[in-house]
Parts: C-alpha cells; sequence; structure tokens
C-alpha cells in the first residue's frame, strides 16, 4: 500500500481538487484506493457527496474505539472508497497528542488497511501541526500545490525544511504548480523555472480553469466528467508523475 | 458474512436483508484470505446484496418499473461480451473465485469476484485473451501456478446498470440489470437483476431488496448468474477430477470395480489430449502421464481378474504410450526448474546456450509426442481401452478380498526392499523401492474407499514423506545424467568453455542434492518402517 499525501502548508492552492482527483485517476487504473479527508472543512467528503460524519468523531478512530474499516464509505466510483471529514477533526492535535508516539499514530492506523488498499490518498488541512508531522512520517509522497507567486519558492523551502525535520525516514516531495493562469506573465514564467531549477517540482502545472471550480457544483472529480479538458490532461499527467515517485 | 464459501450447489440467492461487514481472521497480504482450499477474498468493491429472475412479462419495461417504485438513475446502457477464465482444473473456481474479462464497444475490464459476484478487484485490460500475467502478483497468481488461464465461458447480452440514490444524490445501491444473455454453445439465460450493496450504505441495498422482491415479477435466483451460465453451457467444474474419485463398497465384485476405475482413468486422459497437443500448459502432459501410470498400476493389481490376454494387450500399448511422454515431461520439467536450477550455480549467461538446447529438444520431443497422440494407434488405444479393457467381466470375488491381498503383498513387498536398503546400497535397490512405494500408494487411492477414512490418509501422508526423499533422490540423478548427455551433445557442437564449465558446476550441483537426498533414505525408512505404521497397515486390512 502506497500512502499520498495532498498536503500544503497553505490553504485554498488546490489540495482537495487534487487529492480528488489524483483518487478518482488512480481508483481507474485498478488500484484499490481509499482517501481519508482528514480536513475537518470536509471539502473532498463534500465533492463525493458522502456526509461529512464519523461515529464517534476523530477522538473513536485515533484511540482505535472505533475501527478505521467500519467509517469507510463507497464513492460513486468504482474501486474508489472514502475516509470522510469530520468536524471533530479540527481537534485532531489535542487526540494525536494524548496518544503515545503521535507521530506514529496515523501511520499506525493506516497500517490496518493495507490488506485491503493499495493507494490511500490523504486530503490534509493546512496548517504545521502536529497531524501534519503524523501525515508527513505515514506517507510515501507528499504532493505539495503551489500557487505560482513570487513567495512560492519560499513556501516550497519551508515544506522541505518541515519534511526534513519530521521524524523517520523522509517522504518523496513533489510540489506541482496549481492555479495557472497562462494570461499572467509570471504565471507562464514560474511554470518554466520552478520545474527546471528544481528535482521535486512536477513538470505538469495545473491550469485555473472554471470546469475545476465547477466541480464544487457538480460533486464529482473533473477527470470524471470533463475527461478531455485541459484540467483533465494536466491532472493526469500529474498523477503520470506522481505514481512513479510514490512507486504505485 | 462475507468470508464464508458460497460455492454450495442450489444455494437460494433470497436477500437476507440483514446485511452485516464482519473481518478477517488470517489474511494473506494480498488480501486474499487462505483457509484450508478456499480461498476468502476481503470484502473490496460493490457486494450483492440479492440476485433476482426477472419474469418475461417485466423484462422489456423493467426499467420503468424500477424508476416507478425507486429513486433510480440510468447510468449506462450496453452490450458486454463476458468472458470467464479459469485453468483446465477449475483453480479459481474451487477456491470460490470467477474471473471475467468484460468487452464493451470501446472499453475491455478484468474483474476478478467471489463465486457470488462479490466483486474483489476491477482493472482495466486490453481486448486479447487474458493470461496469468494480468493479474497483479499475490494469491490468485499463486493459485493458478503453471496452469493456463482458458476461457471457459463467453456469454453476451445487455447490461444496465440504475444507481439508487439516497441524500444529495449519493449512490446508495446499484442495480445491475442483465440479460437476456446469449451463451455460446449453451442455452440462454433469462434476465437477472443483481442489487449490489455499497460499503457503508448496507441498509439502503437492504431496503432495495425488499422493494425489488414485492415487485411483481422479480422473484429471488437459485444461484448466482455465473453458475447459471455454467449450467447453460453445460459445464459442471465441481465434477471435475483430476484423478479417478471412487467408491467402492466392499461386497462389489472386483471386475466391476476394476471396470469402473479404468473407466474414469480413460476420461482423465481424454480431457488432457487437447492440452497436450496444443501445449496450453504443461499440467495437460503431466496429468496425461500421472494417469496413465496409474492405469498401468491398475492392469498390474487386475492379474486375475481382467482376463489374461487382454491384460497384457493394453500392458503393452500402455507401456508405448508411457514411452511416448517420457521425454518431452523431462524436458517440461528441465525447463520449468531451469532458473531455480541455475540460481545454485550462479551462471545464468553462461548457461543460456544449454537453455536453447534444452528448449529445441523439448521442442521435437513435443512434435513426436504430438505425432503419437494422433496417431491410429493411440486412436485404437483409447477405443480399445472403452469396449475391451473398461468392461467388467463375470463376477467372482469381491474387491475387498482383491483389496487386502494386493495391499499384504505391496506392503510387504515395500517393508522387504526398504529393510534391504543401507547406506551402501546401489542406486537401483532405491529407484526399485521407489517403484514399489508408488504401488502402494496407489492401492492406497484405488481402494481407499473400503478402509477407514482417518487411517487411509494417516497411511498415505506416512508414505508421502518417504516417496519425497525417494523422489529428490531419483530426479537428482536422472536431471544429473540428463546435464551430462547434453554436455556431450553441446561440446561436439562447439560450444564456448564458460558453458560447458558452468555444466560442470551444475552437474556438481545436482550430485552434491542426489548425495543428500540419498543420506537421508535409511533415516526416512525406519521412521517410515516404525511400529506405529506397520500396525497401521496391519490394521487397515484386518480391522474392518
Amino acid at each position: 500500500m502506497r500512502i499520498v499525501a495532498s498536503y500544503s502548508i497553505k490553504g485554498g492552492v488546490g489540495k482537495t481538487t487534487a487529492a480528488a482527483n489524483v483518487a478518482w485517476l488512480a481508483a481507474e487504473s485498478g488500484h484499490r484506493v481509499l482517501l481519508w479527508d482528514l480536513d475537518p472543512q470536509g471539502g473532498a467528503t463534500y465533492l463525493f457527496r458522502v456526509r461529512p460524519k464519523v461515529k464517534g468523531g476523530g477522538e473513536a478512530l485515533v484511540s482505535g474505539k472505533r475501527d478505521l474499516h467500519d467509517a469507510v464509505k463507497a464513492s460513486d466510483f468504482d474501486n474508489l472508497d472514502l475516509l470522510p471529514s469530520d468536524f471533530s477533526y479540527r481537534n485532531l492535535d489535542l487526540l494525536l497528542d494524548a496518544e503515545k508516539k503521535p507521530t506514529r499514530r496515523l501511520g499506525r492506523l493506516l497500517d490496518g488497511m493495507a490488506d485491503e488498499y493499495d493507494v490511500v490518498v490523504l486530503d490534509c488541512a493546512p496548517s504545521v501541526s502536529l497531524v501534519s508531522e503524523g501525515i508527513v512520517r505515514a506517507a510515501d509522497l507528499v504532493l505539495a500545490p503551489l500557487v505560482p507567486a513570487p513567495l512560492s519558492v519560499r513556501t516550497l523551502d519551508q515544506l522541505r525544511s518541515f519534511i526534513d525535520a519530521a521524524k523517520g525516514p523522509a517522504p518523496d516531495l513533489l510540489a506541482f504548480l496549481s492555479m495557472v493562469d497562462r494570461r499572467r506573465r509570471l504565471h507562464r514564467d514560474l511554470t518554466e523555472q520552478l520545474p527546471k531549477e528544481n528535482d521535486d517540482v512536477a513538470a505538469t502545472a495545473i491550469p485555473m480553469a472554471s470546469v475545476v471550480e465547477q466541480m464544487g457544483v457538480r460533486r464529482s472529480p473533473v477527470v470524471a466528467w470533463a475527461r478531455t479538458s485541459p484540467a483533465s490532461v494536466a491532472y493526469r499527467s500529474l498523477w503520470d508523475e506522481a505514481r512513479l515517485h510514490a512507486k504505485v | 458474512m462475507h468470508e464464508q464459501d458460497s460455492s454450495q450447489s442450489g444455494r437460494s440467492c433470497r436477500p437476507n436483508f440483514s446485511l452485516t461487514h464482519s473481518r478477517r481472521a488470517v489474511v494473506h497480504r494480498s488480501g486474499i484470505y487462505l483457509r484450508s482450499s478456499i480461498v476468502h477474498v476481503a470484502f473490496r468493491g460493490p457486494g450483492v446484496a440479492a440476485e433476482f429472475v426477472v419474469d418475461e412479462t417485466v423484462g422489456p419495461s423493467c426499467v420503468d418499473v424500477l424508476t416507478d417504485a425507486l429513486p433510480v438513475r440510468v447510468d449506462s446502457h450496453h452490450i458486454e461480451r463476458r468472458v470467464w477464465f479459469d485453468t483446465h482444473d477449475w483453480r479459481l473456481f474451487r477456491a470460490g473465485l470467477q474471473l471475467e474479462q468484460h468487452l464493451r464497444k470501446r472499453e475491455s475490464w478484468l474483474v476478478l469476484s467471489n463465486l457470488d459476484g462479490r466483486r474483489i478487484s476491477r482493472q482495466p485490460i486490453g481486448r486479447t485473451a487474458v493470461t496469468p500475467d494480468d493479474l497483479p502478483d499475490g494469491a490468485t497468481r499463486e493459485l493458478i501456478g503453471v496452469r493456463a488461464l482458458l476461457p471457459r465461458v463467453v456469454a453476451t447480452g445487455p447490461v444496465q446498470v440504475l444507481s439508487v440514490l439516497g441524500p444529495e444524490e449519493k449512490t446508495v445501491a446499484r442495480i445491475v440489470l442483465e440479460g437476456p444473455t446469449t451463451v455460446r454453445d449453451g442455452t440462454p439465460v433469462g434476465m437477472r437483476a443483481r442489487v449490489e450493496s455499497l460499503r457503508g450504505y448496507d441498509k439502503h441495498a437492504a431496503r432495495v431488496c425488499r422493494t425489488l422482491d414485492a415487485i411483481p415479477g422479480f422473484g429471488p435466483a437459485k444461484e448466482p448468474l455465473f453458475e447459471s451460465v455454467l449450467r447453460a453451457a453445460g459445464l459442471h467444474p465441481r465434477s471435475f477430477r483430476s484423478k479417478p474419485d471412487l467408491e467402492f463398497t466392499p461386497r462389489i465384485p472386483a471386475t466391476q470395480a476394476f471396470a469402473g476405475t479404468l473407466t474414469q482413468l480413460r476420461e482423465i486422459v481424454r480431457g488432457n489430449v487437447d492440452g497436450t497437443l496444443r501445449q496450453l500448459d504443461t499440467e495437460f502432459l503431466h496429468d496425461l502421464r500421472v494417469t496413465v501410470r496409474r492405469t498401468r498400476a491398475v492392469l498390474k493389481f487386475a492379474h486375475g481378474t481382467i482376463a489374461e490376454d487382454i491384460r497384457t494387450k493394453y500392458a503393452v500399448e500402455l507401456k508405448w504410450l508411457a514411452d511416448q511422454t517420457s521425454l518431452s515431461r523431462d524436458l517440461d520439467v528441465y525447463l520449468l526448474g531451469f532458473d531455480d536450477l541455475v540460481s545454485h550455480v550462479n551462471a545464468s549467461g553462461e548457461l543460456e546456450p544449454f537453455r536453447e538446447q534444452l528448449t529445441r529438444h523439448c521442442k521435437r520431443a513435443h512434435a513426436a509426442l504430438n505425432r503419437a497422440l494422433r496417431s491410429e494407434r493411440f486412436a485404437a488405444l483409447l477405443d480399445g481401452w472403452q469396449n475391451e479393457l473398461a468392461v467388467a467381466g463375470p463376477a467372482e470375488r469381491p474387491v475387498i478380498e482383491v483389496a487386502d491381498d494386493l495391499l499384504s503383498r505391496a506392503w510387504k513387498r515395500v517393508a522387504k526392499r526398504g529393510d534391504a536398503i543401507t547406506d551402501d546400497s546401489p542406486a537401483e535397490a532405491v529407484h526399485d523401492l521407489r517403484k514399489r512405494c508408488k504401488e502402494l500408494r496407489y492401492l492406497l487411492e484405488f481402494f481407499g474407499s473400503l478402509y477407514g477414512a482417518d487411517a487411509r490418509s494417516e497411511a498415505v501422508s506416512e508414505l508421502k514423506l518417504l516417496q519425497d526423499i525417494l523422489g529428490e533422490f531419483q530426479d537428482a540423478e536422472a536431471q544429473r545424467l540428463s546435464v551430462h548427455e547434453n554436455a556431450v551433445e553441446l561440446a561436439n557442437a562447439g560450444t564456448p568453455a564458460a558453458t560447458l564449465i558452468a555444466i560442470g558446476r551444475l552437474e556438481h550441483h545436482l550430485q552434491l542434492r542426489q548425495d543428500a537426498a540419498r543420506a537421508e533414505v535409511a533415516d526416512r525408512w525406519h521412521r517410515f518402517n516404525r511400529k506405529h505404521n506397520q500396525r497401521l497397515f496391519a490394521r487397515m486390512v484386518t480391522s474392518r
């Protein structure tokens, strides 16, 4: 089982859309995929039309009172299941902190899913916290969206430092430019430069597109209903890069 | 619930409306449970809540009926060709699995499910025939082993997938309408409605089942679609046998028992001829060869039961057939184990000319075997086997008397040869002991039903331990001699010295293997010949 975490320190950069599309693409290629929505806002859960509720909340899951398997919900798509968000995830830091070896807890919980899933995609809340440390520790690949802005390089550096500082074996990092508006010169320049200058930045950039925004209206990954749109093509290409890094 | 084998015939698919998820005890890393001979599979994709047979009167308006009864949306509607793959000996079916290729206009999927349709995996695949390499590594591939995947049954028909919608239009269950289905070389199968439960939404699926059950024209299916398709095609995987399945009562005439045994053996030979000719996989020839060997043993045991002239005639013919298969099978075994053998001498590159020579020899041997299997002599043997050999003669002794005699004598023969084995006995003596052990094993197989099941199975497993070491010794010797012969041939053909040196290392390795086995023979014999086993065999014959 390989674990891909869609993670960024910043919010609103396209983590959830990346997680949803990548999970769908992995499932489409025949892998058994679990998407765990760890964000208390429940964006991915909403996209897949699942009720954002886990019986017993995050506490029951983290403490082991409730088995992760029992909280899983099927999505509308073959091979793709969802572990829904719950509003109690806002306290996940505190819940983890109450456990022994808190940064290893998420990984341990996911170990129990290895017989059922080939790929787990984690949709993470934006933060630098104990949860993020646990996610980085559990993941084989951190997929990190970057918005094309002068501060992107700094964000990338912070992310690298955060991953390097995390305990245990460091996961692979694959950053990618997200919400790229090719009409803007700065976006075009960064899209060209960053992958050239950084091995851990994907060659693929995800365009700013109305179809991506419509995901929230259609409540389905764009790759499922606008297969030939530039955004879908870009997500496909991103998944091709990501699965090589994650050895899926 | 889902770990239970559902392969019992006649099982009703009537919904019980109480769906639960439970989880496993022993889990293989691929997610497939291995317990006894059944492969149990972790819950993966949609489970089957129930299957319904749809009456012809409802058939054409089925979607309208369902739309009126439930909040459904038609997701897809297409003509689908389904090809079920399995090995010749139904390894997947016997493990509680079905492997289907779903071919639609622009897509093709490979679907692995439980026999009741509970899906384990679904992956895109090309439109060509499926091979084991198309499956991910894991228990299913291990289960298939060296056997080829063969298209066992093909069915074509319309498939409509309906999503049952819950709150916020989330799909909470699916109804798959299949059929009417045309089965190649079989009779049609009527329309079915399969209710699939989705993980976390079991109650919804149960509700859908209740609704369908109440609709006139929908009746519970007595068996899953796959089983209906198999029956429509006249296939009966449960009755497949790779060796005779014999049940005798003690007082039936021995002539009748032998005739029944020979009839079954002939059918097994016939069932393996086509696969051997086409070289679909190496097991066809193996099973054919083993069955011929068993038949020869039966003929030997039939001394005094089958007329002597007939027995002699077919002993000659069966020896001829066995001889035809020897070289091909030896070379098959050689090539199958070649990589493993080579790994012991660390010389894969240097031994390629050797592998190429073996491959050439193997092709020639199979061509010669094919000529034999297409010959009039073989056709006459099969005809005579049915019309002359497997015919019960006048009843004389009951089978139990014959079996007792044969078992006593076979045990004594084994004991005599085994007692004479010392560390210095020649290879021929070990080989002779091996042949006597084989005879005893065949007798236990043929007449096992006459003796207590526990005693029989204990006797066979004790004997097997001894046979394993004798076989290891014999195989190593045969391979070593063959290596030597091949080395001479390669040397004459001007093969590079590096190859010949590597072959020398291989021969040495085989000699070490043979020596190791030889050193163990006496110990294994003493273990086998202990008082406990002597009493076991004595009891088998006297305790009825």
